[in-house]
Order: C-alpha cells, then structure tokens, then sequence
C-alpha cells in the first residue's frame, strides 16, 4: 500500500501517480483528501484506493475495476459513469451519486443526495440512510437500493431498472409505479446487503417504470413524399407543406417529428457576397498548391491538436439517428481528406473508431454510449449542451432504431422509443461545469483538447461561458442545422441563424478581450466551400459539415430520418434497407466531396488575393440585404448581387 | 454562476477571524468563479452611527464622487466621524438619525453604494480572494458572522458592481449572497416597484435581499421571509442571507444548486462545496449535511 498525502501532491499528479500504481497492480491511499475534486478519476485497473476523509465532486469517476472506499463523505457525481468496480462510502455522498453507472456497486451507508442513480444503466446504488428528491431520475438500467426513505419523486421518467426501498416511498415520480417483488429479487438483495456488511431488517417496495409515457403509440403516416423544394413551402399559402402538415396531426393528435433541418427562409451566409471580382477564381490549376490551408484545432491549452489538412471538419451526428455503415463511410472519407469526424450521440462504434484517423467523441446529457475507454482511443473530447436545429431540447430515436447492437454500445434496454435528456445531470450551471470539464480532463491526462457544442441561443452569454470554463474550442452551431429527429414546428421556429450566431460569438469574445483565448467551429447549415470561406471571413478558425455529407454519400432529403426506413440505407438500423448502403463507394463520394470544399477554398481564398487562409477577413464581404447588413455590421451593397444570385440557383 | 459561503460563530465570538475563515472558504471554492470575489462583514454597532460603502471608481472621476457624496451628507443631515478611499471604493462613517431608505435612494445620486448599515460592510471586487483581501485587507476584519462569494460573471459584465454579495438597497444590515438564477425576476421587480421601492442593479439577488428586507421591515422573520421566499421566487436557488444578527439560508425545490453545511456548538459554515468547509478545519473528516431541497433555515448571535 502506498501513501499519497494530498496537503503535498496536487491532485492532477495524485491521479498520474494512481494511475501508474494501478498499472503496477499495487493498492494506495490519500490522506488529508480534504473534499477535494476529482480523486481517482480515470483509473481503469483492479486496484483498492482508500480516501481518509472526504471525497469531493466525481470521486472514482469514469473509472473500471477499481475499488474505492471513502471514510467519510463524497461530494457531487460520486463514481460517475463507472463501469466495473465498486465505491464504499462511509459517510453521506452528494447530489446524484451513481450518476450514469454502467455496472458498478456503489455503497453509501449514510444519506443520499437529489437525483441519485441520474441516467444509471447498469449496477446497484445502494444507500443504506435516505435518499432525496427524485432518486432514480431517467435511469435506463440497473437497480437502486435505499434502506430508509425514497425522498420525493422516487424513480421520475424511469426508462428501465427497478428502485428497492426498505423504508417510505414518500412519493412517487412520474410514470413510475410500485410492483410486487418475486422472492428470489429480494435474496439477490439480502445477498448484496450482506455482501457490504449492511444489517437490514424491514422489507421492501419496489419501484418501476409504469409505461404509461414516454411512449409514440400512434406513429406517423406519411401522406405522400414532398420534395424538399415543395417542403419549402415558398409557393401559396396554403402550400402543399401546410397541407401535409394539417393532414398528418388530424392523423395522430400531437405534433410532428421529422428529420432535417429547417425549411424556412432565414438570414443566412448566401446573404453576403465577396467584394473583390471572383470572375477568375478558379482558373490556376495548381491554385491548391498556393494556399496554405493546414488547420491546428485544439492545442491552446496544451492538449494534441487536431491536425486538419483544411479548416474543415465532420459535424457530430450519431451512430443511431445513421447507420453503422454511414458512420463507417464519413469516417473514411474525412481520413481520405485528412479532416476529423465527431461520434455525436451515442457511442463509438469500432467501426467508426477504425475509419476515422481523427475522431472526435461527444458526451451528451444521456452519457449514452459514453466510457472511459472510448474516450481514451478519442482524439478529442466534447461536452455537447446543445444543437443548433433545436437548441435546449432533447433528442428522441424511435424505437425501431433502438436494436440489440445499438442499445448495447447505448447501456439501454433495446426496443425503447428512446428520450436522450435535454440536460447534463452535472452540470446545471457554468460553476459545475468547469468542475466536468477538468474531470474530462483529468481522465484523459490532459491530452485530448476538449470542446463544447452549443447551439445557438443566446449566443453572447453562452460563448463567454465556454472561454471561462477553459474549452478549447467551440463547435457553434446555428438554427440552419439538421437533426435526426425533431419537433417540426421548433426547428423552423426555435433559435438563432448561422449568420447571427458566428457575428455574436465574435463580438462577445471581443467585448471581454478573449478572442484569441478560443477556437470557433462555424456549423448549421453550411453547404459547400463558398459558406466556409464566408464563415472563415467572419472569424470562425474552420467549419463543419453535416447534411452536406450526407447528401454527398446519397441522401435523397425525404425527411423521413426519424423512421428508421431510410431507404438510402443512411437514416436506419434495418440490415435489410442498411445493405443498400456501400461505405467504400459512398466513403469516395462524400471524400470527392470534401475534394471540392478544398478547391472552391483554396481558389476563393487565392483570387482574394491572399496565400493561407488566416488571412481571411470581413472585409473581404459585403451584405445583400438589408437584414443580413444589419444582423452583420458589413455595408449593404446590393449591386454585388449577381454572383450570388448566381451561386444560389446553382446550389438550391 | 459561483460559489457561496457564509459563517457565524455561535457564543460570545466577537474576536473571531471571519474575514480570514470567509477568505479561506472562497479561495477553496474560487473554481467556481474567477471573475470577482465579495464579503459581507459585521462590526460592532455603535448608536446612531451609520456604516457607508460607495463604489467612487479612480483619479479624477473618483475625486468628483467622492465630492458628491459629501454633499449629499451635508444636505442628508449625516455628520461624518471618518472616511477613507480603499481600492475603488470610498468608505465612510456618519451620524444619522433620518429615514434610512429616503437617505439611500439620495445617496443613490450620488455615486454607487455598496452597502448601508450599522454594523455591515460588504467588501467586492473583481478578482480573487487573495487579490481582493491583498487591497481591502479583509483578513484583519473580525466579527461574529459573514457572508462571502466568488462570481463568474456570465449575463453581466466584469465589473465591481455586478460582484456579490449584494445590499437589500434601503434597509440596513441585510446581505445577499446567491448561487442561481430568479426566472420571474421581473414580475417580482415590478410588484417591490410599485410600492416604491428602488432598484440599483438588475441582478437577481439584490432583489432577494429586497424581497427579504421588505418581509423583515414588516415584522415577519427572517426564517419566514425565508419560508415564503422558496413560494414566491421561482427557479433555482441557493442563497444564504445576513442580517446583524441571524444568518440563514434557502434552497429551492428542484435542488440544483449545491449547498453543504457543517454545525458544531461553536460554529455553523455553509458552502457551495465541502471543499470549502474543509478549509477551515483541513485533514478532519467533517460530518456535514446537505440541506433538502425546499428547505431553509436561520442562526442567531446568541449575545
């Protein structure tokens, strides 16, 4: 057993020196842990670490076969996303201890705090004092124990698992109920009890999710298939959009989900046009080789950088919304042009680990899919708060999505219709955050850089928040994003424009004098290489692309993402309509693609007159509208409207 | 957007070192928020005199407030006993026996005031514990009880005026520091509007020292100013509150923002995190309690 004393060695180093004992296989432990943060994190080796004290926020967190025990209390997040392994605590743990478990036992023989077991999906919690208000909250999995009282609104909006209490059910949750234990239930609890040395008497009630919501029992019809141009809806009035729309909630009462992005006319980056002559921009064959276009995203705070051969990458879209082999195809083609993907929701496939050269993983409200050894093969690391195409809400995926393989790698149970929570458990505010972010830190040894994704909202505040929590960079995405699956009438109407968004982060950066503190990833809605350079010129370091990709690797823009039917084999986890999707044919289309993203840059950039791309600058625009001079400070300069009448016909 | 942390020493504690004990809490707690850092500190009361704390800024334009104040003294009836220009702020005591809110609201015009009391004075500025105390020497400060606060400044600007803790504008001795954000805000604002009551700052907490203040002056206490406050303010909350005897807390319903006590017979320390109470007492194992959601409670100097 080796003694680390935390008055002498900070905590950063503490967590490389466990590390390293765990790799030797030898036992430690902390004196003087004095509720510090984060101790143990990251530690994925079979060792016994005991804290003399208390623990503070995410203690043993994001760890696997380790054993823990703390001699008196834990703070927020106690063994947070644990896989294997168990924590014992011997005095009371914090708000939502357990959160996100994937398999370990967590023993806390005084109180719980609010929100215990939060989006569990595998183990047991088990509290031998009180739990408190909404123990159990959106767990998927697993089973919570609490010996006294269940605390409010025991089990709220449950998806799986079974909470046990032994003393009262104060109140139940939503779409939680009691249900009768089979005896075998409660010698598997006597068993773990006696396991902990914990001495229990009473006998328990049982808490489950009632089914009763959460649940799309009429699904949608579609009408007729609509273009995406008739979807538009610029012609009438009464439109054929409005129609179908009108037709299909006299069908199923509710509102519409649907996949896609918003097809309302905003203020967008085609609003701007160049304000030099572009009449020869493309005409030097060998323009790729005249501009330095080599993009570093990630190293401001000493993290490997991203190594991106253009100021481009792939936007975060989930294994799950698409298919494992359209994952498996954008991975090879951002490798091909030297860019890196992003997992978004869900989880890493191996697949996808093993397609994309520079893989960036995304860890949601739902930690689903979320691990510390997916984090460890990452190349980079985001906290996602939210989404342009409807910022603040969370995600569904419908249960014919939900398979045996996806709800594996997800720890959920298969066939759900699936809610990923609009919020983190952890982090309720930008104090927390900060807190989340050097756990991710910690466990990964600082040397992934760490990014978030916010949807654009109120941008000014939200940017200013994420320099101060010590993000690497940002990944801004504005209202003109595509989703999976959405509410219709909030990815129209919910929201701030790509345009406003990027003008916004800038000034806000600006106005606290911490621009070049940050980097900024301009996404939502950006279609080919002449929105990247427009981007570029309104500060963005580089940009991303979404349903561009998809597009390039087949998609037709039915809209019907959220179905799970995808015919193109991209939108569905079907085998039989997935193997019509080709990765290696598809991968070279959406690499040609991204070829092409290279060129239009690396000519526009050249016929502006400049030799790298960092010497893009706004003056380099002018606005078309009225609107779009407005939302960008640029002059209004109508009379540049040709080309882009030009360039908008050619890509709509 | 921060980090809260109050203390009062129980018993016949007026050598304590609060200022001190409040400046370890924050710096353990200074995570949570870099931007500024705030005390709410409480001498020993004197009759009829006044405790005055302005925000007067620099040079010139510090010259010329400072002028202001003195004006307004004069005209207010406040006699000066002593003044002195700390950091950016001015500080002066004055005998007073008018209407304190009237008095406020004038001095109000004259420059920003920090605080008004008998005994409280509250003590904020942009940066960290350590730099705030490097220039306000706020570890020499002694007292029974204090509140103090980290903040990372998110809606509003970096600024010495938008650092907590924050003063129930026209009531005296009563102190705000809070962890959270009030949604009905404005309904709140305009209903405390209407019955004349001013506001100097469009943050939340100073209207929850207001709302408190107003309870208080009507007769209610301050533990059930608290009760009602968990009713009345909507969205998430933790707060702890001061008076120059009671200090207390509320927390709101849907328990988001973290709060953690620790009580012995001498002392009672509330913190945002444990982290913070071990400062106080490092290498001991505390048993420390986090109060439920809804819940709230007070303490009182017992001399």
């Amino acid at each position: 057993m080796v003694t680390i004393n935390l008055t002498e060695v900070p905590v950063r180093q503490a967590n490389e020196q466990i590390r390293q004992y765990g790799a030797a296989g030898e036992d430690v432990e902390l004196i003087n842990p004095d509720a510090r943060h984060h101790l143990g994190v990251g530690l994925t080796d079979p060792i016994n670490v005991k804290i003399r004290g208390s623990a503070g926020y995410f203690c043993a967190g994001l760890s696997d076969s380790a054993d823990f025990y703390v001699e008196n209390n834990a703070g927020w997040g106690l063994g947070d996303n644990m896989y294997a392994g168990s924590v014992v605590v011997g005095g009371n743990a914090g708000a939502i201890a357990g959160v996100a478990i994937r398999g370990a036992n967590i023993v806390v023989h005084g109180n719980m705090g609010s929100r215990a077991g939060q989006v569990m999906k595998a183990g047991t919690l088990c509290c031998a004092g009180n739990a408190n208000f909404m123990a159990g909250y959106m767990m998927y999995g697993g089973r919570i124990i609490i010996l006294g009282e269940s605390g409010e609104r025991v089990g709220e909006d449950m998806a799986g698992g079974e909470i046990f209490v032994g003393g009262k059910v104060t109140t139940l949750g939503s779409d939680a109920t009691l249900t009768d234990l089979e005896s075998a239930e409660i010698d598997d609890l006597m068993a773990f009890l006696e396991r902990y040395k914990i001495a229990f008497k009473g006998s328990f009630q049982k808490v489950v999710n009632a089914g009763k919501k959460l649940r799309y029992t009429t699904s949608e019809t579609q009408m007729r298939s609509l273009p995406f141009f008739g979807f538009s809806g610029k012609s009438d009035y009464w439109n054929p959009k409005v129609q179908e729309d009108v037709y299909i909630k006299s069908q199923i009462g509710r509102y519409r989900i649907r996949g896609y992005g918003g097809a309302r006319a905003l203020p967008h980056l085609s609003d701007l046009a160049f304000r030099r002559d572009l009449s020869k921009a493309g005409t030097d064959p060998d323009v790729l080789s005249k501009v330095e276009m080599a993009t570093n995203i990630g190293a401001l705070n000493g993290a490997n950088p991203l190594k991106l051969s253009m100021p481009v990458m792939v936007a975060p879209m989930s294994y799950g919304a698409l298919s494992r082999s359209t994952k498996q195809a954008i991975g090879m083609a951002s490798t091909l042009s030297g860019i890196a993907e992003n997992t978004g929701e869900g989880g890493m496939s191996d697949a996808q680990r093993g397609a994309a050269k520079q893989l960036i993983f995304q860890c949601l409200g739902g930690r689903l899919g979320w691990n510390i050894h997916d984090m460890k093969r990452a190349d980079g690391l985001e906290i996602y708060i939210s989404q342009g195409a409807k910022p603040g809400f969370g995600g569904q995926l419908m249960a014919k999505k939900v398979t045996k393989e996806l709800a594996e790698i997800r720890g959920i149970p298969e066939g759900i219709d699936l809610r990923s929570p609009s919020r983190h458990p952890d982090i309720l505010g930008a104090d927390d955050l900060v807190i989340k972010v050097e756990e991710l830190r910690e466990a990964t040894g600082y040397k992934l850089p760490v990014s978030v994704k916010l949807g654009a909202g109120r941008v000014r505040d939200d940017i200013k928040i994420a320099v101060k929590d010590g993000f690497d960079f940002v990944e801004l995405d504005g209202m003109q994003g595509s989703t999976g699956a959405g509410g219709a009438e909030i990815m129209e109407y919910v929201g701030t424009p790509t345009l406003s968004a990027i003008i916004e982060a800038v000034n806000a950066l600006q106005e606290i004098g911490r621009r070049d503190d940050i980097e900024l990833i301009l996404m939502g809605g950006l279609r080919d290489g002449i929105d990247a350079v427009k981007s570029l010129c309104l500060g963005a370091d580089a940009v991303a692309f979404g349903t561009s990709t998809i597009i390039a690797g087949g998609c037709i823009a039915c809209m019907q993402c959220h179905v799970g039917t995808c015919v193109t084999g991209i939108a569905t986890q079907d085998p039989e309509h997935e193997k019509r999707y080709k990765p290696e044919v598809e991968s070279k289309n959406i690499h040609r693609f991204l070829e092409s993203v290279r060129w239009q840059i690396a000519a526009v950039t050249h016929a502006l007159g400049y030799s790298d791309v960092k010497q893009l600058c706004r003056d380099d625009l002018v606005a078309l509208t009225k609107e779009a001079a407005a939302i960008t400070g640029l002059p209004y300069e109508p009379e540049h409207r040709q080309p882009s009448r030009f360039m908008r016909v050619r890509v709509a | 957007m921060c980090g809260i942390a109050g203390i009062m020493y129980k018993g016949n504690g007026t050598g304590a070192g609060t200022g001190q004990a409040l400046i370890d809490m924050l710096d353990g707690c200074q995570h949570r928020g870099p931007d500024s850092t705030g005390f709410a500190l409480y001498g020993q009361p004197k009759d009829g005199e006044l405790r005055l704390r302005f925000f007067v800024g620099e040079g010139d334009e510090a010259q010329m407030a400072v002028q202001r104040i003195e004006q307004t003294l004069k005209n207010q009836s406040a006699h000066p006993i002593d003044a002195q220009r700390v950091g950016n702020t001015y500080r002066t005591t004055v005998e007073f026996d008018g209407d304190l809110q009237k008095f406020a609201y004038a001095l109000e015009h004259a420059a920003t005031v920090i605080s008004i009391g008998t005994s409280l004075d509250i003590i904020k500025d942009v940066g960290t514990a350590h730099e705030v105390d490097d220039t306000y020497d706020v570890h020499q400060i002694t007292g029974t009880h204090g509140l103090g606060h980290v903040r990372l400044a998110t809606e509003s600007d970096v600024k010495p005026e938008a650092a907590h803790p924050f003063w129930a504008t026209g009531f005296a001795d009563v102190a705000i520091v809070h962890n959270g954000q009030i949604t009905n805000y404005w309904k709140m604002r305009r209903r405390l509007e209407q019955r004349d009551f001013e506001f100097h700052t469009e943050n939340d907490s100073e209207l929850i020292a207001v709302y408190l203040a107003d309870k208080m002056a009507q007769g209610i206490a301050l533990k059930d100013a608290l009760k009602t406050s968990i009713d009345d303010l909507d969205g998430t909350f933790s707060f702890l509150v001061s008076t120059k005897d009671e200090i207390g807390y509320a927390k709101d319903r849907l328990a988001v923002k973290p709060m953690i006590m620790y009580e012995t017979d001498d002392l009672v320390a509330i913190a945002s995190e444990e982290v913070s109470l071990n400062r106080l007492f490092p290498g001991q194992a505390l048993n420390t309690k986090e109060p439920p959601p809804g819940t709230y409670n007070t303490w009182s100097r017992s001399i």
